[in-house]
């Protein structure tokens, strides 16, 4: 028999979470209910995060970064007018997730702290350079997104903490966005590419999804190839740089040799899709 | 026996209690607690659409809601939109375009298209397909819904 806890407070809900390790917090449920639907989790509490105040909504602080509550749903991310230039990137990841319903419902932090390795936020969360807020008993800490997944399904998350927010740098002016090959609308990733075009069209920052077990992002091969983004060669020993970091698995999706081949090509469509953005801007 | 939890929920603009387990989903609370049929147990995953409710006017899905988080919101199923006349052209609609076969998708898609509507009164074929891509239909090809939808708009907003 699983019991639901709605704290009031962060402090309550890390309080509950210590009085009963084995419960689990839950955000928009578009993920763990459908799991305990299917007899995958059967935890004596569910710690709802529904009623605490403050986790909902995406506001600018006064340094012009964006911090994103942990309970904004997707359709509300996917509809904000913060989320402009190097920032965009997480406003169309947020309106590709599932779909119009399910958007209603799922929230960033949900998303992220799951962890799936072909959900939408984290390869664009990590081309945004988005830091991950926790709370836990010992306190607040502060995690980088590249330093966040560990492993499949395993992350810097501690069992007694919760993902309070998302904050993201402020917005530059860039051209950014998102893309993913997917089976049907809707569906998970087979691979993905989030990428965010510097406003001198000379610089590129780019996260490849579901080819790992978190975003794959190399902050050298970037450096290496600003200034010859139309250097088809250089493009393409970047894109090889990002396949050489990835460690795919065959799965329903597509197998990992199909993933490896997408990289390059959504590379290459993704830029050739912001450059003239960036030209025309 | 498990031990039930009470609820009061706010159903097509009235109070109702219900006694479900604690963590029960909307869905079971409205088909197995309170005989509300129109919401269908599809998947139970979140992914067919079928067991589309409005929560506050927005559609969600009822097997992904817990029972315990809809206390205070405004739920509303098909049973309750009778007196809604944007609701009542859709339905004539979807009769018309030969947009319902067997009828189990059918409460939940038309409670996206409503939901759309409300947003986007003369939306364009690819947005009622957009709309609508969360809820799967196996016999019609979505053809005839999307026809549907889109002459229910025509005529709602001519």
């Amino acid at each position: 028999m699983t019991q639901v806890l709605f704290p009031d407070t962060l402090d309550q809900a890390v309080a509950l979470l210590a009085d009963h390790p084995e419960a689990r917090p839950i955000a928009g449920g578009a993920t763990l209910v459908a799991m305990r639907n299917a007899g995958l989790v059967d935890s004596s509490h569910l710690i709802s995060l529904d009623r605490i105040a403050g986790l909902r909504g995406i506001e600018r602080l006064a340094d012009g970064r964006l911090r994103v509550g942990a309970m904004t749903r997707h359709a509300d991310t996917a509809g904000s007018d913060l989320l402009t230039g190097s920032l965009m990137v997480v406003r169309k990841a947020a309106g590709m997730i599932a779909n119009k319903v399910v958007r209603n419902m799922g929230t960033m932090g949900g998303s992220v702290a799951n962890a799936d390795p072909a959900a939408d936020y984290l390869p664009a969360l990590a081309c945004a350079d988005a830091v991950l807020s926790f709370l836990g008993p010992e306190g607040a800490r502060d995690v980088p997104i590249l330093d966040y997944v560990q492993d499949w399904y395993e992350t810097a998350l501690e069992p007694g903490e919760i993902l309070t927010a998302i904050t993201l740098p402020a917005p530059e002016a860039a051209a950014s966005t998102y893309r993913k090959i997917a089976r049907v609308s809707g569906d998970y990733a087979t691979a993905s590419c989030a990428m965010a075009l510097t406003a001198d069209g000379q610089g590129l920052r780019v996260a490849i999804g579901a080819c790992g077990p978190g975003p794959i992002r190399d902050r050298d091969a970037e450096a290496a190839l600003h200034g010859h983004l139309h250097d088809a060669g250089a493009v393409a020993e970047f894109a090889a740089a990002l396949v050489a970091l990835a460690d795919p698995v065959d799965d329903v999706r597509g197998s990992a040799e199909y993933r490896l081949a997408l990289i390059p090509r959504l590379i290459t469509l993704v830029l050739a899709e912001l450059n003239p953005v960036m030209e025309a801007a | 026996m498990a031990k039930k939890a009470l609820f009061t929920l706010t159903l097509n603009g009235e109070d109702t209690e219900v006694a479900t387990a604690p963590d029960a989903t909307l869905l079971e609370t409205l088909r197995d607690g309170l005989g509300v049929l129109s919401p269908k147990r599809g998947c139970n995953q979140g992914v067919c659409g079928a067991c589309t409710v409005l929560i506050d006017g927005l559609p969600v899905r009822a097997c992904l809601t817990l029972t315990a988080r809809c206390e205070g919101h405004d739920l509303r199923t098909m049973e309750g939109m009778n007196s809604d006349p944007v609701m009542a052209t859709l339905q004539r609609h979807m009769v018309e375009s030969g947009g319902v076969q067997c009828g189990f998708c059918t409460s939940g898609m038309l409670l996206s298209a409503r939901n759309l509507l409300a947003e986007t009164p003369r939306p364009s074929r690819e947005t009622v397909k957009s709309a609508l891509s969360g809820n799967l239909c196996r016999c019609t090809g979505y053809r005839t819904i999307v026809d549907a939808v889109c002459n229910a708009a025509e005529e709602l907003t001519p």
